[in-house]
């Protein structure tokens, strides 16, 4: 693909569809992240104690997963242009272990807040905290399926595989990461 | 092209160390400030090196860069 075509606004890496998701989802998280400022500067000092109940390291791990899960996607989609396809599937493989890593760790939080009676219902933060983080572990396990998807495609079809897919998939794995990095601070951080 | 992933994955993962080491520091509007930087910071990386926008039409890189500001811009207005 020249530069020029590259360059073009209908022809972002991934193309332009994937793009367009990406921003809608972004837009759709804003307001969400918007929302949660807003009532977080409210009602600061009950924001403060309910964030005060997560576990910051928890919260740190998950996101050194999905920053390696995703530079893993990235190294993946380097070694496919170099036509080195082993490479290629074994750096989608443990992008999709990591991704699995994060989902799990998630769930030992989740068990945990239930158990301690922190559901929807326990605060206005813990509304943001459960449909935020559940809305956004949903995605992640719609990557991990794209991922495997990309990665079976690649196995079957070799070098006949579309490049152009492989970027989609790989970068709805990064919206994944944009979304979570603009999450984690505000949830278990800066409260 | 492979350097530049590994540079910049070795930076995501040390922006998240010192922001979560500084989230323990009594709170200030400077350390709520640094954390938010910090992650707009991450969020322009993974979008630049890693979905590769740093190759894209300068619609997208502005698109990505004006959401990030605006969104930790907000942050740190009502959180500070």
């Amino acid at each position: 693909m020249s530069i020029a075509t590259q360059k073009s606004i209908s022809n972002p890496p991934g193309g332009l569809l994937i793009w367009i998701v990406i921003y809608l989802e972004l837009l759709t998280y804003g307001i969400a992240f918007i929302g949660l400022a807003y009532y977080g500067s409210v009602n600061r000092a009950d924001f403060h104690n309910d964030s005060l109940l997560l576990n910051r390291t928890i919260g740190g791990i998950n996101t050194v997963l999905l920053l390696s899960s995703g530079f893993l996607v990235a190294k993946g989609v380097f070694a496919f242009k170099l036509k080195e396809l082993t490479k290629t599937s074994r750096y989608f493989s443990w992008a999709m272990l990591l991704g699995l890593g994060f989902l799990t760790l998630k769930g030992f939080e989740y068990y945990d807040k239930i158990m301690a009676g922190i559901s929807m219902d326990y605060s206005s933060f813990y509304i943001f905290y459960w449909l935020l983080t559940a809305f956004h572990w949903v995605h992640v396990l719609v990557g991990i399926v794209i991922l495997f998807f990309i990665r079976r495609s690649i196995i079957k079809k070799q070098y006949q595989a579309n490049l152009m897919d492989i970027e989609a998939g790989a970068a709805f794995w990064h919206m994944c990461d944009l979304i979570w990095l603009l999450l984690f601070p505000i949830l278990y951080l800066i409260f | 092209m492979n350097r530049t992933i590994n540079k910049s994955y070795i930076a995501l993962i040390l922006l998240t160390v010192i922001g979560v080491s500084m989230s323990n520091l009594p709170q200030s509007i400077s350390i709520t400030g640094l954390i938010i930087m910090m992650a707009v910071i991450k969020f322009i990386i993974v979008g630049f090196q890693f979905m590769e926008l740093k190759k894209a039409n300068s619609f997208w890189k502005a698109l990505l860069i004006i959401y990030g500001i605006l969104i930790g811009s907000i942050y740190f207005i009502l959180l500070k």
